[in-house]
């Protein structure tokens, strides 16, 4: 290739800047890390992350920084978690490490130098430019509406749930972006779930996914080997997600399929069941509610830019830092139930739990589901594009098992172990035109109608009211009236009960406790 | 603007206000001189840009794949040289039709493994091995169950009727068609409005045999519409074929619905190294009409080039067809001029394949600086990233010395703001072998577009896509969908339907064609990238017009449609016992 002379003159130039820059933000990063070590544990180091994109920017995070930043300024950066430190099966103490970096992402307030804020893109979950800069940084409806994930996820404690303050909007931000009213026609309003055994939950969806793709590539080769169409229920843990038709020639009738995507992918997270990962939960939510963007869906790989949201920071969240997050919540403990109770208490629970399953609460609020191995690999075996994937980065390993809390998990004759999670991970239409408490949203989401939302998972509700997907309920007697649809029958009979059946009901429920 | 880019800049542009003139053929040749000078001039001043997407990663593997041909001969063969890739035995996997010049074609069928290694049988046929093919498409003639093919030659054009299982039957006779004695170089194929039977047109080069040939002497093309007969048989009868005249040695021809008017004009792209006074051209097909021409005053502007290949794709999903035209030297890619599509129905266009990137004019790897001959063109999603890329086939005429050897053919992937960067190197795909025709397409079912390209005195290239380039190795591309449609009666696998698939605020569209590229067709599933979108809401325009409900679809599927069922069926591979 030729060169002009400015040309040449020009590279040297760059050449001659590009080392002096090296000198000083070497230095810089030295005393940055230096601070950071004697004031925290938790984040281990700051390099830059290595992922894909990192190959394209076009400047480093260092070249946005002064000589030396002191810790307190306002202009100090994010630490990213080094990418390089935690591959592989990891160890206790790795894993300990890790945690501590996910806990302090957690529970950071993101600031603009972090990248907070997303002016020029919009919360949609795949990444989409806004027409004209946001008007303000902050907005509790079109978000971003939070700066630090403790914000809202903080009853009984960091990791779970939230008041009815901390609802948040749901509005898939292709349209409306700007949406300045909680009208229900330009958004859904949820509550703050909590994230406690949401590791334990993705685990037994991941198991049911395989379970119900391998359901259907059985039934797909007994077909071709017949030569004849093929009726099959999809039932795994005991849960019955309807039928399949296959015919011989592989194609597959999904008309008949209940409570699960036509993909036969078990979403368990969000209250509408449509998120396939704590992955891909996380991402989606650093979007949507603090305009913190993940390079690994937001990055110069997919969107063609660095920084896709023109907030002027790039590489805002690495793909370590996205593990970091995901493994602290994957590892939170699960909710358990409280036998510390006085005598009279505990009585009436146990009263009230025989009545739970009298009245056929459990046909979805399945007490336990089984699970036949706790080691959890990030990222995880059913994500698609734009969430990291199995062969995009080195998978990480833990073993659940390995944490204290594991221990009390009880078993069953096999050995595997009983997830307490009083769900189904299917979905159910919740309301009818007759009792529509629970249908209080206008739009459908992601593929699921309106009416229709994943079983909630009781664990933990003593610990985290208010109650229903708007948290607008404030009593469990109000929930529990509340239902219709496919629990209809249920609620009626909780209705016929005498008051005092009602109460032990009651007692059972609030001691499901989310235990500090 | 560096002087160097200015100096590039003016003779683009001023090429391309001559090329829209009506000039002769000296001046053309002074300004095409000029402008591969300019071009190479700007090309070198330009700091080449990263591309930030997936690269595709592509193994050659013809021979492991159980594939051994190449197509060649004498003169006739310098040309042509195209493939049919389609569905013979009801597996879903596509099959391919090789064209070979004087050596045989021949039929391999598809045993690869879903996602795995491709591998394929050779199955000889008199029906099939015929000589002096130059290239075929797969068309559904009779609205059987079966896809038939068409089978371009130098000689008698064959229509072979699909008996199943990957057999076939000569079928002229049956179908009333003579097949001719000309050479025969390009096919394209349309379901006209409430026509049963697809009305067919045959792209002719030279006439060899009349007075002063090759010079000046091009063979009209032809149009053949079953005849009124063929409803009463309800078998196709095409013995009342229509000269297309004047011809100018096409190469390549496509139906287009250029203005979204729902007719269909044919599109014809010509080979001036041959023709005097010639142009490309654009025949207005109203249905049962006798075809006219667009001229001038209908707002068609001449346009001289190397015509070798035509590809359509709606690359802003605007409705309005972009047109990429190969040539020797730079690739054309032609946007309409919308205002006077839609106000005065004009179908007036710019070249803007400066402006995107998409030139192509000489060799981006192996040091040759002369320009290259482009042949084959198609638009796909190469990478899966949402965008339509652009792959073109490349390769010298036979030995001619003031155009490029060694010519690699081009892998344009699409950026976000709808420009192209070459990536063919990378990916795999510089050879050193004169492509021709070729087939962007999934041969082992796994989302991923692999390419076909039959070579001219080499071995054909079986490039598989094994994903793409990352940091850590290959990995996984972007999410895809691919789509089957399909009717009952008339024009079973739906020629001439729109996709619009919906992807959060982006809308992609395609459309079913039978034509174009360089003397190869495909037939089969409609391939879609999504990007980073899980899920995408497909809504299908039939051929007759109507639109569909929505269908909501997730990713990474193949999904089966067939008209007027609400529903939609998943389909999934055999896989490996």
């Amino acid at each position: 290739m030729k060169h002009t002379r400015c040309d040449l003159v020009n590279t040297y130039m760059k050449v001659c800047a590009g080392i002096i820059l090296f000198l000083i933000t070497g230095v810089s990063s030295m005393a940055i890390a230096s601070q950071d070590n004697i004031t925290s544990n938790a984040v281990t180091t700051v390099s830059a992350d290595t992922d894909a994109d990192a190959a394209v920017q076009p400047e480093s995070v260092e070249d946005r920084q002064p000589a030396v930043i002191p810790q307190w300024s306002d202009r100090s950066a994010s630490n990213h978690v080094g990418s390089t430190l935690f591959k592989g099966k990891l160890s206790s103490a790795s894993l300990e490490q890790l945690l501590g970096a996910g806990e302090t992402l957690f529970n950071t307030r993101f600031t603009s130098q972090q990248g907070l804020g997303r002016p020029l893109a919009t919360q949609a979950i795949i990444p989409t430019k806004r027409k004209r800069p946001a008007r303000n940084t902050f907005s509790r409806t079109a978000g971003i509406d939070a700066s630090s994930c403790a914000g809202c996820h903080n009853e009984p404690v960091i990791g779970g749930a939230g008041d009815f303050t901390a609802n948040v909007f749901v509005s898939e931000g292709f349209q409306h972006t700007d949406f300045d009213t909680t009208d229900p026609q330009f958004s859904n309003e949820r509550n703050t779930n909590h994230l406690f055994g949401a590791g334990l939950v993705e685990l037994l969806a991941r198991e049911m996914t395989n379970e119900l793709h391998t359901i259907r590539r059985r039934t797909l080769d007994k077909a071709a080997d017949s030569k004849q169409a093929l009726r099959i229920e999809l039932l795994t843990k005991g849960v019955s997600f309807g039928t399949l038709t296959v015919q011989p020639d592989g194609q597959v009738d999904t008309r008949e399929v209940e409570g699960v995507d036509s993909d036969l992918v078990i979403r368990p997270f969000s209250q509408k069941g449509v998120m396939t990962s704590l992955r891909q939960f996380t991402i989606n939510a650093l979007n949507q509610h603090h305009g913190m963007q993940a390079n690994e869906r937001f990055g110069a790989r997919w969107t063609g830019e660095t920084d896709h949201d023109e907030d002027g920071v790039i590489q805002e969240i690495s793909i370590a830092d996205v593990s970091a997050l995901v493994a602290w919540q994957a590892t939170l403990p699960p909710p358990s139930t409280e036998t510390n109770l006085p005598d009279d208490w505990q009585l009436a629970a146990a009263r009230g739990s025989d009545t739970f399953d009298e009245i056929a609460c459990n046909r979805c609020h399945r007490r336990s589901l089984p699970l036949d191995s706790m080691v959890f690999g990030d990222p995880g075996p059913y994500d698609a594009a734009g969430t990291l994937r199995q062969n995009e980065a080195p998978e990480l390993q833990y073993d659940l098992a390995l944490l204290a809390w594991a221990k009390s998990l009880p078993r069953d004759a096999d050995g595997r172990i009983l997830v307490p999670l009083f769900g189904d991970l299917k979905r159910h239409e919740i309301a009818d035109n007759r009792v529509s408490t629970l249908g209080n949203e206008l739009l459908s989401q992601r593929f699921v109608e309106r009416n229709v939302f994943m079983t909630t998972e009781l664990w933990g509700i003593a610990s985290t009211a208010p109650y229903g997907h708007r948290g607008d309920l404030s009593t469990l007697s109000e929930v529990i009236a509340g239902h219709g649809g496919a629990a209809r029958a249920s609620r009626e009979s909780w209705l016929a009960l005498q008051a005092s059946a009602q109460d032990d009901v009651i007692a059972y429920l609030k001691s499901l406790v989310i235990s500090p | 603007m560096t002087p160097a880019t200015a100096t590039a800049t003016f003779f683009a542009r001023t090429y391309r206000r001559i090329n829209k003139g009506s000039i002769n053929a000296a001046t053309t040749l002074m300004t095409l001189s000029l402008c591969f000078v300019a071009l190479p001039l700007a090309a070198e001043t330009t700091t080449p840009v990263p591309y930030p997407g997936d690269v595709p990663a592509f193994s050659e593997e013809a021979e492991a794949a159980g594939i051994t041909h190449s197509y060649d001969g004498p003169w006739e063969y310098f040309v042509g040289g195209g493939l049919a890739s389609f569905d013979c035995n009801g597996d879903r996997l596509p099959d391919l039709y090789l064209a070979g010049g004087e050596n045989d074609a021949a039929l391999y069928v598809n045993a690869s493994k879903p996602g795995g290694e491709l591998q394929f049988t050779h199955l000889s046929a008199a029906s099939t091995d015929l000589q002096a093919v130059t290239g075929a498409y797969p068309i559904n003639l009779d609205n059987d169950e079966h896809v038939d093919l068409v089978v371009l030659r130098v000689g008698e054009n064959r229509l072979l009727k699909g008996e199943g299982d990957c057999r076939f039957s000569a079928a002229n006779a049956n179908y009333g068609f003579d097949g001719g004695i000309a050479w025969t170089t390009g096919f394209a194929a349309s379901f006209e409005t409430n026509e049963a039977f697809p009305t067919l047109a045959f792209a002719n080069y030279v006439d060899r045999s009349a007075p002063g040939s090759p010079w000046g002497t091009c063979e009209d093309n032809v149009l053949s519409r079953a005849s009124e007969d063929s409803n009463q048989t309800n078998l196709p009868r095409y013995d009342s074929p229509l000269p297309l005249s004047p011809g100018h040695c096409a190469l390549s021809m496509l139906f287009t619905d250029w203005n979204k008017s729902g007719t269909d004009a044919l599109r014809i792209t010509n080979d001036r190294q041959y023709y005097r006074g010639g142009e490309e051209q654009l025949w207005r097909l109203d249905s049962g009409q006798y075809p006219r021409l667009f001229g001038r005053s209908d707002g068609w502007e001449s346009l001289v080039i190397w015509g070798m290949g035509i590809a359509e794709g709606d690359l802003d999903a605007d409705g309005f067809p972009e047109y990429a035209l190969t040539s020797m030297g730079d690739t054309k890619l032609q946007k309409i001029d919308r205002v006077q599509a839609t106000e005065e129905n004009r179908p007036a266009y710019d070249d803007v394949a400066w402006d995107m990137g998409a030139t192509a004019h000489r060799p981006y790897f192996g040091g040759d600086l002369k320009p290259s001959t482009g042949w084959h063109a198609e638009f796909e999603d190469i990478n899966n990233d949402a965008r339509l890329d652009l792959f073109v086939t490349k390769g010298n005429v036979e030995s001619m010395s003031d155009f490029a050897r060694f010519d690699p053919d081009n892998l344009l992937l699409a950026r976000e703001d709808g420009s192209f960067s070459e990536q063919g190197e990378l990916a795999g795909l510089a050879l050193n072998r004169r492509g021709r025709g070729a087939s962007v397409v999934d041969l082992n079912a796994d989302g991923l577009l692999d390419i076909v390209v039959l070579n001219r005195g080499e071995p054909l290239s079986l490039f598989r896509q094994t994903g793409v380039h990352g940091p850590h190795g290959p990995r996984a591309s972007g999410n895809w969908i691919k789509i089957e449609l399909s009717q009952k009666g008339s024009n079973p696998q739906a020629i001439g339907a729109r996709l619009a698939i919906r992807t959060g605020n982006k809308v992609q569209m395609r459309r079913i064609q039978v034509g174009g590229g360089h003397a190869s067709g495909d037939l089969g599933f409609v391939h879609f990238g999504l990007g980073v979108a899980e899920r995408a809401t497909l809504r299908v325009q039939w051929p007759d017009g109507q639109w569909s409900a929505e269908y909501r679809l997730f990713a990474n599927h193949h999904v089966v449609i067939r008209r007027d069922d609400e529903h939609f069926n998943y389909w999934f591979p055999q896989e490996a016992q």
